[in-house]
């Protein structure tokens, strides 16, 4: 089954010129092999190969288990592959920097700082001065919708609301690259939704680049340009799909749209394929 | 490789001894005083003092007291501390008073309770109880108040009594917490009798140890320092590994390296 | 919790304490202790009010509150900076590690007669067995708590831009402060307790001196005195440590 390309893009005008061609993150045979407390090894990806353009997005779906996240950490800087390389911008990554933004399912909040006080972070630490960091922060704060929160610490806020201040507070030092690690995955059905379409909403505003880890086939095919779909462990890549959907994207019309469906179903059936593999001992 | 670094942190803490004692004899080699003998001074006086027979005799005493004490302190304060966790009522009961028995030194007491008691064994014993009890029942109270209520629910589910449910549910599910509590209780016990001993000044080790300050025989100070604080690291250790083997299920929490430095 | 909640736990708490008072009184009503052993409460109660208003008893617990202060201050300078160290460095963590397992469980109080020879029967050594005491305790949660702070914490502040050696003090310390001030709620309980009994046993000063001048003369009221002293003390203490918490942990979920 292939899903290439070969679609004719019919509404070829709603997409604003994309910038493609430049390569923003490659990924270049990346292997990782933790060792676990017993001695064993654990083959988490193995020989991974993947090229992501400068303003693309690109979700990486996979049953539980399949190292998809670990993959993501690799590009973040947070974990260095075992073997082969990943590069931003040509360039090796070897350690997190500003230019690469995560979002993290558990959202990572500093709980010792209010709304305000966790957007200000990166760009007080970038060296932007208080005031102006402050009005930027406040700027984006109404952007992802909580504008009146500002001082309100983490606690007090709800699961959907930490991860508009979590992505608010990555964007706030202007990574080139956001990397969300299954970010809707701890939210009610209805927050999720409401937050996919924000996402969507600023995404399709500033077009940054964006690595997206995600269980949801719904998620990946509605957000996505293209899907990289993950065996099970060691996690490689079984198959690239691109999603030839017009942008921007509405919810309303896309559900109904049957390439949409088509685009889920089929995935769907790549990872029921894999998940057959679970059950070989 | 393995073997090597098996080895090396087994022996970690015998090495930590040997390095403190090999500090010490340094810094006795450079102040050079009559007050502070070096290591091998005081881990000569040792034998003489363990070969006494009425000091010998004392220590033991000492210990018979401690290990009563902890004992009974124990029966009592886990039962107490996992009803406090379990009932909002049995705990804003209790918990006041704890409040301001816990900043009261228990050896403190020790003349008051001399005074009413009189010299005996009860007196210390009692001590040792209340000095030991506090942390437990905290410990106890802590770990049954953390307890997943859909443990208890699934257990009432099966048809267990609410007595049923404390034994077999509350107690091994606090366990890792209650021994932490008996852990922290077995070394206040040394502290409280050898404290207690000081300031009664009648027998047991701490009496040893101040009669020897006031008769200047610094290596026998020394020594009795070495011997009560091999007590309190081998019980200790002897506790720790009683603890490891009882809640071997219960997740190690603590060796995570952090990566950033 | 509603506030009827809170009223009733109040007045259940205050219960076991009347009851205590209560029996107290009894006991020597009844003529079961005689009041040389066992004063009377209310005499115990005035002749506190009295004491603490004349000087010399002043005078006393700034001496207690001196001492406890000092060691109490040491032993948290030296508990957050070793327990940071050992959580932020591996080769650190490798020396302290085995000496904190030697050193925490031995009883300190033995080691007071060696700081009397070394350090003189004055506040030094006074001090410095309250800082030993109350050392481990804020150590070891120190520790705990450096090294419990979620790596996903620490990674947001990276690739926000945090150099290495800042992430210790912007990320790992204000992550470890819950777990520090529960170290130190529990070392400032030890030192009140431990500035007392050091007091007692050797001392011209300070609270612990008191009951044992009274221990002496056989003068129970001026036993029970300091003993309800040091106990308000211990309250008031952890109440304002209880509110630096509060103030300081307001972002923190409830724990």
């Amino acid at each position: 089954m292939k899903l290439m390309p070969s679609r004719p893009n019919v509404e070829a005008k709603a997409a604003p010129a994309r910038q493609t061609g430049a390569a923003m993150i490659t990924i270049d045979r990346v292997s990782q092999v933790f060792r676990t407390s017993g001695r064993r090894e654990h083959l988490a990806i193995s020989d991974i190969s993947l090229t992501i353009e400068d303003g693309a997005f690109v979700s990486i779906l996979g049953p539980s288990g399949c190292g998809k996240s670990t993959l993501l950490y690799i590009v973040g800087g947070f974990v260095s592959p075992t073997e082969g390389v990943a590069r931003v911008k040509g360039k090796a990554i070897r350690g997190p920097g500003p230019d690469r933004g995560p979002v993290f399912q558990e959202f990572a909040l500093f709980p010792w700082k209010s709304v305000l006080g966790n957007v200000m972070y990166g760009p007080r630490q970038q060296g932007v001065k208080s005031g102006e960091a402050e009005a930027q922060s406040r700027a984006l704060i109404e952007k992802v919708g909580l504008k009146g929160f500002e001082h309100f610490y983490p606690k007090e806020l709800s699961g959907g609301m930490k991860q508009r201040v979590a992505l608010a507070r990555t964007l706030a030092y202007h990574p080139a690259v956001l990397l969300m690690d299954e970010p809707f995955g701890a939210l009610d059905a209805h927050t999720r939704t409401r937050l996919q379409n924000d996402l969507l909403k600023i995404w399709e505003r500033d077009r940054k680049t964006v690595l997206f880890v995600t269980h949801s086939v719904e998620e990946a095919v509605f957000l996505s340009d293209r899907v990289v779909v993950m065996t099970r462990a060691p996690g490689r890549i079984k198959q690239i799909v691109e999603i030839d959907l017009p942008r921007p994207r509405r919810r309303s019309e896309l559900l109904l749209d049957p390439r949409y469906q088509k685009y889920v179903v089929d995935i769907e059936g790549m990872i029921d394929d894999t998940s057959e593999d679970e059950l070989r001992p | 490789m393995t073997v090597i670094r098996a080895f090396v942190s087994r022996s970690a803490p015998l090495m930590a001894c040997l390095g403190l004692l090999a500090i010490w004899q340094v810094a006795a080699l450079m102040l050079k005083t009559d007050s502070f003998p070096g290591a091998w001074e005081a881990i000569k006086a040792i034998p003489s003092i363990l070969g006494d027979q009425e000091s010998l005799i004392n220590i033991l005493a000492s210990i018979r007291r401690m290990a009563i004490g902890f004992s009974v302190a124990v029966l009592v304060s886990i039962p107490l501390g996992l009803m406090m966790g379990r009932s909002r009522a049995v705990a804003s009961f209790f918990n006041p008073l704890l409040m301001i028995t816990y900043p009261v030194p228990k050896a403190a007491l020790m003349p008051i309770i001399l005074l009413w008691l009189g010299v005996g064994d009860i007196a210390k014993m009692l001590v040792i109880f209340l000095g030991v009890s506090l942390p437990v029942i905290y410990h106890s109270f802590q770990g049954a108040k953390a307890i997943e209520e859909k443990m208890l629910w699934s257990g009432a589910a099966m048809g267990l009594s609410a007595a049923q449910r404390m034994i077999r549910i509350v107690l091994p599910a606090a366990l890792p917490e209650i021994l932490t509590g008996c852990r922290t209780g077995l070394v206040l016990a040394l502290i409280t009798m050898v404290t207690s001993e000081m300031i009664a000044r009648q027998s047991g080790a701490g009496n040893i140890l101040f009669n020897a300050l006031d008769m200047g025989q610094y290596d026998t100070v020394y020594a009795m320092i070495i011997i009560i604080g091999a007590m309190g690291i081998g019980l200790d250790a002897a506790f720790e590994r009683l603890r490891a083997r009882l809640v071997r299920w219960s997740e190690p929490g603590f060796e995570i390296p952090l990566s950033f430095a | 919790m509603n506030s009827r909640a809170v009223t009733t736990d109040i007045l259940l708490g205050i219960v076991p304490i009347a009851l205590m008072i209560a029996l107290w009184q009894a006991l020597v009503s009844f003529g079961y202790a005689p009041p040389a052993l066992l004063p009377p409460p209310g005499l115990v109660f005035t002749r506190l009010a009295q004491q603490l208003f004349t000087t010399t008893y002043q005078q006393e617990i700034a001496a207690t509150l001196f001492r406890l202060f000092a060691g109490f201050s040491i032993a948290v300078l030296l508990g957050v900076s070793i327990g940071l160290a050992a959580a932020a460095s591996p080769a650190i963590n490798a020396v302290v590690r085995p000496i904190v397992r030697v050193l925490a469980p031995l009883p300190k109080v033995a080691l007071y007669p060696a700081l009397l020879l070394l350090l003189g029967f004055n506040h030094q050594s006074k001090i410095m067995l309250v800082a030993a005491d109350a050392l481990f305790p804020i150590l070891l949660s120190t520790y705990y708590g450096a090294s419990m702070v979620e790596q996903k914490l620490i990674w947001s502040a990276m690739a926000a831009g945090t150099p290495r050696r800042q992430i210790l003090f912007k990320v790992v310390l204000p992550a470890a402060v819950p777990s520090i001030l529960t170290g130190c709620r529990i070392g400032l309980v030890i030192s009140c307790i431990v500035v007392f009994l050091a007091e007692m046993i050797t001392s011209t000063d300070g609270l612990g001196h008191v009951l044992v001048t009274a221990a002496r003369t056989f003068q129970a009221v001026d036993m029970f005195v300091p003993l309800i002293t040091i106990s308000l003390l211990g309250l008031i203490l952890n109440g304002l440590l209880e509110g630096l918490r509060n103030y300081l942990l307001r972002g923190f979920p409830e724990v």
